[in-house]
């Protein structure tokens, strides 16, 4: 079952994409649960040193104001967000419930441009992401050494997007193309997934168009090729409305959106 | 042969070059030694000549090898921190009446339609430091490919006449869009082509190999990125510049690369703060000829850090009179509010179109991240508002292009589907909406020599640099603090 049904049953909609009200909210918020929903982002400046600003969007089928910014990818103010997270525990830093692991996805449609004052909370202070950095360039690394298995690496991308996130997939293309440089495998297989089953959150019909697998399928594969992957290996393929995986984050909805290496040794 | 090492006089402790070497003449019969020093506006700027001796004669970065008496010389010129200032086209003029080189009707007029013996002809040349680039329409690729123009262009305004023009502009049987763009120096290069890391982040892709060399392109080449290499870059200006028909010769190629990557420029002294490697500091162009290039600021490498010097107590002895300590006690302030004084930055495609989210609060050295040179290991590709609608300063003088993108395209992150521009830079490359407006960030050595600045020469000053930031990003400086990040501009 999608995430969105169980997160909202939309009454009333006075028109397209607007959410009047729903009947999750006397319940609140329950630690580890999945939440999804479409809001208006607003910026917190907290003004605290580089990068701790805090980003919040309230679900208005619930009512409860969420604390997005922990994602890899921040929201833009004007723009609204696809929110899919688990509540998470912490700190109060920014005024919201933390989602975390969260994903949040930057819509086309506009909204309210909206901004709050630090109001006392110090926000965010900005940590390396889970998989860290890659290293200069002028780093010698020695490739991994054997024995070599047929694996798999999943690189997510964000709603309606073939963007390669930064500070997450680079980690993982480069991991990818270090081992099948090593491994030298009988084939490796690229294959792009879009999410063309449409479902409904906040009021809101998603779907991802077919064309985007492709898209995100040639976007690793050249990257793989700039990363010194033999061309002759590669085979790139393009599908949809892949079944979720075990992502690392637990989250199964957006890694329907997904590139997938395979090796086979 | 004249030989430009006899020093004429000092200035602040630098000994200067004679003031009749102050112009370098293409063809003319000189020798480059290893060290090249001229006053500026705010002091002196260093050229370092690390394949000292140069002979310039037959030199093919000193020799016209076209017909329009060009050489490369012509526009990177030692003096002028191996950029070319406005000042100093003005001078041409006035010493030549009009007849230097340097006012080819290729790319030192207006357009070479106009009349070319009457100075207005040269307005942009002269007044803002501006040279003509005619980029194909539709756009080429990095390496010439054709690409598949995102957007429609249409010219609202032409002052030049060039973009209307049938032989020059769109209507031609060889459509060119006419932008104006300031040189960039050709010094500090190993800072230019450096590779820090092998991804861009604001594509997410690695960067591009260069066929040739099997090795990777920084991308932080010529303002629109329309070269991946030196190599590169020199055919394109023998080709545009020097009006030269048909393939370089890849022996002068050779020469003008192993010339040009053996060339450092840096402000060496201040009028007011003395020597720039004095009490404690590492500024001038020694050590930015030492140091390792690609390397990304951090806690262990801080930005600027050649003048942490200058804060720390001890810096000054009997010696320093109270108005050089004052000064260089700004310029430590400027460095350290380049690292530290964060602000809101908004609407900047190529920093808030990634996941940064938008805006997001950082400093100066978010995107001026690569240390000693003060370029983005990014690559530096960013629109920064300069020649874009509505954050451009008015330019009267300058094109103004209507760009419409194709709906089934991205619009620009910020803009939306029409965006007005002056000149839209890395979107000549790309073909992409997202890239409207997009000039690469360039280096920061040697600014004192070479005003006006950014691509479009809209700011005349160090001032009007850090004002342009003030009021885009509405940081709020205080007249103190654009004091320090002025200093601070002048003695890079």
């Amino acid at each position: 079952m999608r995430l969105a049904a169980i997160a909202a049953i939309v009454l009333t909609a006075a028109s397209a994409g607007t959410v009047i009200a729903a009947d999750t909210a006397a319940s609140g918020p329950m630690a580890h649960s999945p939440v999804s929903f479409i809001a208006c982002p607003v910026y917190r400046d907290t003004n605290n040193g580089r990068k701790s600003g805090c980003w919040l969007a309230t679900d208005m089928a619930t009512g409860v104001r969420y604390d997005i910014g922990g994602g890899r990818t921040k929201p833009q103010i004007g723009r609204d967000v696809l929110v899919e997270g688990v509540l998470g525990e912490g700190a109060n830093a920014c005024g919201g419930e933390i989602l975390l692991p969260v994903h949040v996805s930057v819509l086309q449609t506009t909204c309210s441009a909206v901004m709050l004052p630090a109001e006392g909370y110090p926000g965010r202070v900005f940590q390396v992401p889970k998989n860290g950095y890659l290293p200069p360039a002028d780093v010698v690394r020695p490739l991994p050494p054997g024995p070599y298995t047929s694996r798999d690496w999943h690189i997510e991308f964000n709603f309606q997007s073939d963007f390669l996130a930064y500070q997450y997939s680079e980690v993982i293309l480069d991991d990818a193309a270090r081992y099948i440089r090593a491994s030298r495998p009988r084939h490796v297989e690229v294959t792009g997934y879009a999410d063309t089953s449409p479902y409904v959150i906040s009021g809101r019909q998603l779907i991802e168009p077919r064309s985007l697998g492709e898209q995100r399928a040639k976007m690793v594969a050249e990257a793989l090729l700039r990363l010194g992957v033999d061309p002759g290996l590669l085979h790139v393929n393009w599908h949809v409305d892949p079944a979720a995986i075990n992502a690392d984050d637990g989250m199964a909805e957006p890694s329907k959106r997904r590139v997938t290496i395979h090796i086979e040794i | 042969m004249a030989v430009c090492v006899p020093l004429a006089t000092s200035l602040v402790g630098v000994a200067l070059s004679e003031t009749s070497a102050r112009w370098w003449a293409p063809g003319a019969d000189q020798i480059l030694p290893g060290s090249l020093s001229y006053a500026d506006e705010t002091g002196v700027i260093t050229i370092l000549n690390l394949g000292a001796p140069t002979s310039t004669r037959g030199h093919p970065f000193f020799t016209p090898l076209g017909p329009n008496g060009r050489a490369c010389v012509t526009c990177h010129q030692p003096s002028d921190g191996m950029s070319l200032s406005a000042a100093t086209a003005q001078a041409r003029w006035q010493a030549t009446e009009g007849k230097d080189p340097l006012f080819a009707a290729i790319d030192g007029s207006n357009c070479p339609s106009l009349p070319q013996s009457d100075k207005d002809s040269h307005s942009l040349l002269l007044q803002h430091g501006l040279f003509r680039i005619a980029r194909p329409w539709p756009p080429l690729e990095i390496d010439g490919k054709p690409v598949v123009a995102q957007f429609s262009i249409e010219v609202i305004r032409d002052p030049t006449g060039c973009n209307s023009d049938k032989v020059y502009g769109l209507p031609s049987p060889h459509p060119m869009i006419s932008v104006f763009r300031r040189p960039r120096p050709v010094a500090n290069l190993k800072y230019v082509t450096a590779v820090g890391y092998d991804f861009e982040p604001k594509n997410g892709l690695p960067l591009p190999i260069d066929a040739k060399t099997g090795r990777r392109m920084s991308g932080n080449i010529l303002s629109d990125s329309r070269a991946g290499t030196l190599e590169g870059q020199a055919s394109d200006a023998i080709s545009s510049h020097l009006d030269v028909h048909g393939n370089s010769s890849a022996a002068e190629i050779k020469t003008i690369l192993e010339f040009e990557t053996h060339i450092f420029a840096a402000q060496s002294a201040d009028f007011v703060g003395g020597l720039l490697n004095e009490g404690g500091a590492l500024g001038g162009p020694v050590t930015l000829a030492a140091a390792k290039p690609g390397v990304l600021k951090s806690s262990q490498h801080p930005q600027w850090e050649e003048f942490d010097g200058w804060s720390k107590p001890g810096a000054a002895n009997e010696s320093t009179s109270l108005q050089q300590r004052t000064f260089r006690e700004s310029v430590a302030r400027g460095a350290a509010l380049f690292r530290d004084r964060t602000f809101l930055v908004s609407d900047t495609a190529g920093i808030n179109s990634m996941n940064f989210g938008n805006p997001t609060r950082d400093g100066c050295n978010f995107c001026h991240n690569m240390t000693r040179i003060g370029m983005d290991l990014a690559p530096g590709q960013v629109d920064l508002g300069t020649t874009n609608e509505p954050h451009a300063d008015p330019q009267p003088d300058l094109p103004l292009f209507k760009l419409t993108c194709d709906p089934k395209y991205p619009p620009h992150p910020f803009l939306g589907p029409v965006v007005y521009t002056h000149d839209p830079g890395f979107a000549l490359t790309t073909g992409k909406c997202a890239d409207i407006g997009k000039i690469t960030i360039q280096s920061m050595r040697g600014l004192a020599a070479r005003p006006p600045y950014f691509s479009n020469g809209s700011a005349r000053s160090l001032r009007d640099v850090i004002e342009y930031y003030n009021r885009r990003y509405q940081i709020g400086y205080t007249e103190q603090e654009m004091q320090d990040l002025t200093n601070l501009m002048s003695v890079l």
